[in-house]
């Protein structure tokens, strides 16, 4: 089955946000702007595609990167070099720019995406929003005529999407038309001049009404039963080598706990100590009888099975009393069934979601502990999770998770508790305002 | 400092800590090197676990010649000789020259850890010459994906360890190692295609980086290379040679030339500014 079936698009100045389900083809497509599709990945292209008058089955993409710029999807997976300066002269460096005009480029370059400051930085202690810019303005340093993303803002919080698709405008409007597919619509379709909707390979007329911007369901019952599920911790202290975090008390049993706050305050390192991967340096910790589960921040890299289902069989094998719990119910509470018997690695970004949080959550654990697990989810993964944890807590299950989605923590978080600076402070309700 | 600079005196330094089997030699050589090191090391490394991996070298190199040589005139004590292998006569000789080899190596090893420990390995990739700048980039990019590797690693061991997985035999380990693999070659695909979108591979190419070249560097650079070249010439012209402690341990020649090669690669120390 091809990944796209007979399309047409033609691109012509300003946005065009590339929308559809995961899996629909949309990366296929923007990889045919600069020949990554088919100079990279290989496979067969029927049809005609040119940008700028160029040929782009008979230009490679080496050639194509003078006009086409990409940004990927991972702000992690596109340095090549140490020092932030550095980095951005490597597309000068391709293209065999003089020295003299390249220190000026690249001076530009970094001034356009925001980061003129960062200059001298290595690039392994900026924030994923800063390292997403820096890409950015790698980029842009080639000044190309087209501008191709894909999924930008997926790994950023809320801050860094809002800013870098302030930068991504600005760029528009200075003569570079910008191609953007992007699951967090709600950043990008008030920018959008146009929309074109993919689904299943092909472009679809008009698109759906899309499903992010519906909002969660909220369920909320009454706790089920106290002591079902129960954790605490008392007078917690922990880190590795020095205290991240100090004095904690805190506790939970049937409900969902929401951490919130800034990166580096201790959120994770209270997930890890509650999931006993690390222990605390004083205090206790108590955990409820019965399984742990619990969802790293990249999910997607412990999958090994050779299909879903395996995957899913693994994790109950694994587990006390798993070996009876029904496979294919959980298959479909994942919204995995259509893809059991398939390679999970070879799955759309958000099907490998899926995948991994079904290997994750499954065989309904007595407490959960998630760690940012909304990060890089399209729609139909993030929903799926809402009701799982629904789930979960109906059946008594505790949830502890970090994020700083606060459409998610709204919508599922019985309590939320800021960490900051190591210190932990439950937020009363008239605090919480909706993002 | 240049690392072009460092490079020659790590390889003078290599070059005369091999060239004998002198310990006063080989001694000064590794003061020198261990000075430099110390002295020049990049903020915020550490060289505890380094001076570890060159004390248990020591020990173990020591540890062989005293157990498995048998020569030498001076019995500390006898090992049984129906212990296989072991069994013979452990000697003073035996353990002077364990002690030597064991000064050889760290003084080697001191000598070659500069290079990491004093620059970035990224300076010395930009260092190296024109022709393999190309797979000077692709080596810089794969040293970047290390620690992405070991923090991948951590991670999806604590996954798998939630997910129920504990290690009980050699056959369970794969379930941590595949996807670790996995995982990386997804990351250096995902790099290799951002890489190709920048252009790549095409056939001119710039340099943003110039590496300045100091007198200090020349300083470095001559007379570590000096010293080599003389240390070497001394050692083929036979005023150099080679030295045992066999059958009896003697006090090892010392030639004031060849001492002043080992001590001019303290140069570093004086030549550049920290």
């Amino acid at each position: 089955m091809p990944a796209l079936d007979c399309v047409d698009i033609e691109v012509d100045g300003g946005i065009v946000a590339l929308t559809g389900a995961s899996g629909s083809g949309k990366s296929t497509a923007l990889r045919v702007f600069n020949g990554l599709v088919p100079h990279f990945y290989g496979g067969t292209v029927r049809g005609r595609a040119s940008v700028l008058g160029m040929d782009v089955l008979s230009h490679p993409t080496r050639e194509l990167a003078r006009s086409v710029g990409f940004l990927f999807q991972d702000p992690e997976l596109q340095a090549v070099y140490a020092t932030v300066d550095r980095d951005v002269a490597f597309g000068l460096e391709n293209l065999g720019v003089p020295r003299d005009a390249m220190v000026e480029r690249v001076h530009d370059a970094l001034e356009r995406a925001g980061i003129g400051a960062l200059a001298g930085r290595a690039v392994n202690t900026l924030s994923g929003g800063e390292r997403q810019r820096l890409a950015l303005a790698g980029v842009l340093a080639l000044e190309p005529r087209l501008l191709v993303l894909d999924e930008p803002l997926s790994q950023l919080d809320a801050d860094g999407a809002v800013s870098l698709m302030q930068t991504v405008s600005d760029v528009a409007a200075r003569d570079t038309t910008v191609v953007i597919a992007e699951h967090r619509l709600e950043h990008v379709l008030p920018r959008a001049d146009r929309v074109l909707f993919i689904d299943r390979g092909r472009i679809g007329a008009t698109a759906p009404p899309p499903p992010h911007l519906e909002p969660f369901p909220v369920r909320r019952t009454a706790v089920a039963t106290v002591g079902a599920g129960h954790w605490s911790l008392r007078d917690v202290t922990a880190g590795i080598g020095q205290a991240v975090v100090a004095d904690v008390n805190l506790d939970g049993g049937g409900d969902v706990v929401v951490l919130m706050g800034p990166n580096g305050g201790g959120k994770t390192t209270l997930l890890r100590t509650l999931a006993g991967l690390i222990s605390p340096l004083s205090g206790s910790v108590e955990r409820p009888p019965g399984r742990v589960a619990y969802l790293p921040q990249n999910p997607t890299s412990l999958l090994h099975r050779p299909t879903v289902r395996s995957e899913i069989e693994w994790t109950l094998q694994h587990s006390p009393g798993g070996a009876n719990a029904n496979v294919d119910a959980a298959l479909h509470a994942f919204g995995l069934q259509h893809v059991a018997e398939l390679y999970p690695r070879d799955l759309s970004t958000g099907e490998r979601q899926r995948a991994a949080l079904g290997a994750v959550l499954v065989g309904g654990p007595a407490l959960a502990l998630l760690d940012e697990p909304t990060r890089g989810m399209d729609a139909p993964a993030r929903h799926i999770l809402v009701n799982a944890i629904h789930q979960l807590r109906a059946a008594g299950g505790s949830v502890v998770m970090a994020t700083h989605d606060h459409e998610l923590a709204t919508a599922v978080g019985d309590r939320i508790v800021q960490v900051k600076d190591g210190v932990v402070r439950v937020v009363p309700a008239v605090e919480r305002v909706p993002a | 400092m240049n690392p072009r600079a460092l490079c020659a005196w790590s390889f003078a330094a290599l070059t005369v800590a091999l060239a004998t089997s002198n310990p006063i030699y080989r001694a000064l050589v590794l003061l020198c090197a261990l000075d430099v090191l110390v002295v020049f090391r990049r903020r915020g490394t550490h060289i505890r676990g380094l001076l570890l991996a060159v004390a248990i070298a020591g020990v173990v190199a020591l540890a062989i010649t005293v157990l498995f040589s048998h020569t030498g005139t001076h019995v500390l004590l006898r090992v049984p000789d129906a212990i296989p292998a072991l069994g013979g006569p452990i000697t003073v000789e035996a353990f002077v020259f364990g002690a030597t080899t064991a000064l050889g190596i760290a003084a080697a090893i001191i000598a070659g850890a500069a290079l990491s420990i004093v620059v970035e390995p990224h300076e010395l990739i930009d260092a190296l010459p024109g022709v393999l700048a190309r797979s000077g980039a692709a080596l810089g990019t794969a040293l970047n994906l290390i620690p992405g590797v070991g923090r991948s690693a951590v991670e999806i061991r604590d996954a798998q360890r939630m997910r129920g997985w504990r290690p009980a035999r050699v056959r369970d380990w794969p379930d941590i190692a595949v996807p670790v693999v996995l995982t990386a070659i997804e990351s250096s695909m995902t790099l290799a295609e951002s890489m190709e979108a920048r252009g790549y591979g095409s056939t001119a190419r710039t340099h943003f980086s110039v590496s300045t070249w100091r007198p200090a560097d020349t300083i470095v650079t001559v007379s570590a290379l000096a010293a080599a070249g003389i240390f070497v010439a001394l050692r083929v012209i036979g005023v150099v040679g080679d030295w045992y402690p066999f059958p009896t341990v003697t006090v090892p020649p010392v030639n004031v030339l060849a001492a002043c090669c080992c001590f001019a690669l303290a140069a570093p120390l004086f030549a550049w500014r920290r």
